[in-house]
């Protein structure tokens, strides 16, 4: 693990009740991952399953945790701010639902400046829940 | 590959990619232009174009192509190279 719960804020912007990643697992060039378990008080929950946009965020998270991690690393300041530019290829399988541990992965399909391409994918108990690719823009 | 090729997958992966009428990919028009390209629609093209041409352009090999013959130029390049 790269970076555990009680620091995962200190590489994205987000603060709680919005936070919808747990910890940083693995983060390199060519993607992330990380965790997540669904808190019986989450926001997003109604009749104790995840929305599907609660997902996506979770991707977005994933994404704004890998690129801020590694840009501190390379340059020794602060995580670059992210902002999504485009959703696209969403597909839900299944819902996600309360207490369930959701483990995201992000691949970097291609970089061009400081536009990014990824894959993400959210999965509980090796089952995918959601599909998307992102277009991030670091600033 | 000839330039005649290229000119020829070009076309097809770009119209097919942005939706755009193939006659219009002409080697003097602006590339921008025609495929209607925003900021966030390049790392798309950089995709398509790994994909089909295999190379990948840098956001400073944009700042010199402006028609699509600049491309067919920078592609014929690269692969000759």
């Amino acid at each position: 693990m790269l970076i555990n719960k009680e620091n995962i804020t200190s590489i994205i912007p987000q603060r709680a009740p919005f936070v919808m990643i747990d910890s940083l697992l693995t983060a390199d060039e060519s993607g992330f991952k990380t965790e997540f378990k669904i808190a019986s008080d989450n926001l997003f929950l109604e009749d104790a399953v995840l929305s599907e946009s609660a997902l996506i965020e979770n991707i977005a998270q994933t994404c704004a945790a890998g690129f801020g991690y590694l840009n501190s690393l390379l340059e020794g300041g602060e995580p670059k701010l992210g902002f999504i530019g485009a959703v696209t290829h969403v597909n839900v399988e299944k819902p996600a639902k309360e207490n369930d541990l959701i483990e995201t992965s992000v691949q970097v399909l291609s970089t061009f400046d400081t536009i990014h391409l990824v894959e993400g994918t959210a999965k509980s108990n090796g089952n995918v829940l959601l599909t998307c690719q992102m277009k991030i823009v670091l600033a | 590959m000839k330039r005649e090729d290229i000119i020829l997958t070009t076309k097809q992966f770009l119209s097919d990619e942005f939706e755009v009428d193939a006659t219009l990919i002409q080697p003097e028009n602006n590339l921008q232009q025609t495929l209607d390209l925003d900021s966030l629609d390049y790392v798309d093209l950089v995709v398509v174009i790994e994909e089909n041409l295999g190379i990948k352009p840098t956001a400073e090999d944009f700042k010199t192509i402006e028609t699509f013959n600049d491309f067919y130029d920078l592609v014929e390049q690269r692969l000759n190279a």
